[in-house]
């Protein structure tokens, strides 16, 4: 099961930070590559979401980035700034907490491991 | 896995530009996510026409150039905006414009002075506002609001402010 973009929606920046916190630098492909080998294709981030995400994350200065060039194609390189950092653990904090109170909402029971 | 040439990337990014993608750091991203897909299309055995022509569709809903636009909506959310009831938005054109002007009308019509009198400072503050502070907001209005969103003033009303709609009103604006 894939689940919609408009779960995904308002989780897309805490994914894409915490992945970058948990890996140094990573670029687009690679990104979206490692979304769907940690979800088992449960989560597939489209390059339409994606890279404005990427943009913006970068105006914000919350990620940096470092150009490397194949031949005459640019591969741009994403990772955390200091201030980036910060807001990874603020978001995924966020989220869990999120998670927890809509796992109460709807009366569901977590699973046992 | 067989590395696109040179001549097959110049027309990724030709079209990429043909489609409306400007900001280089995006077309830079899209081409490199582009070229890797067509690589693994052909090293499956496709040619590159056919390959380009599968994997560009697939990353968006009806233009490229939506990409573009989300990009810069979202860049454009950062900092603070300019955020007026349609109400409150007349009333703040009224104070800036009118204002100062019959300021200016009034102190001549009740006092009467000379041209040039030393009282008429008032006068000369509140003229100097008009020229002074409608140009001010309408910078303010082109600099702190994001020109996505479509605004409920009426075009008189953006004609006045002289630009491009750049009110932002809220939905439960209340005029």
């Amino acid at each position: 099961m894939v689940y919609s973009t408009e779960l995904l929606k308002g989780t897309l920046k805490t994914i894409v930070l915490k992945l970058l916190a948990d890996n140094k630098k990573m670029y687009g492909y690679e990104i979206t590559q490692r979304v769907k080998e940690l979800t088992q294709d449960k989560i597939q981030i489209t390059e339409g979401a994606l890279y404005p995400t990427l943009h913006s994350l970068e105006a914000d200065g919350l990620v940096t980035t470092e150009t490397e060039y194949i031949g005459k194609r640019v591969r741009k390189y994403y990772s955390l700034s200091v201030a980036g950092k910060t807001r990874a653990k603020e978001k995924v904090s966020e989220l869990a907490s999120f998670v927890q109170t809509m796992t109460l909402l709807l009366d569901l029971k977590p699973k046992a491991i | 896995m067989t590395p696109l040439t040179d001549e097959q990337i110049d027309h990724i990014v030709a079209d990429l530009y043909a489609h409306g993608i400007r900001l280089e750091g995006l077309r830079d991203n899209l081409m490199d996510h582009i070229c890797i897909l067509v690589e693994e299309k052909l090293a499956a055995g496709g040619d590159f026409e056919g390959s380009y022509a599968t994997v560009i569709p697939t990353f968006y809903r009806r233009e490229l150039y939506e990409l573009e636009e989300e990009a810069l909506f979202l860049e454009s959310l950062r900092g603070p905006h300019v955020v007026l009831s349609r109400g409150w938005f007349f009333v703040l054109a009224f104070a800036l414009v009118l204002g100062p002007w019959l300021t200016y009308v009034g102190q001549w019509w009740f006092f009467q002075r000379p041209m040039g009198d030393i009282r008429s400072s008032f006068e000369v503050i509140g003229g100097a506002g008009v020229f002074d502070v409608f140009p001010l907001l309408i910078v303010c209005v082109l600099f702190f609001t994001p020109n996505r969103f479509d605004p409920l003033i009426p075009w008189g009303s953006k004609i006045l402010l002289g630009l491009k709609p750049l009110i932002r009103v809220l939905p439960m604006a209340a005029a």
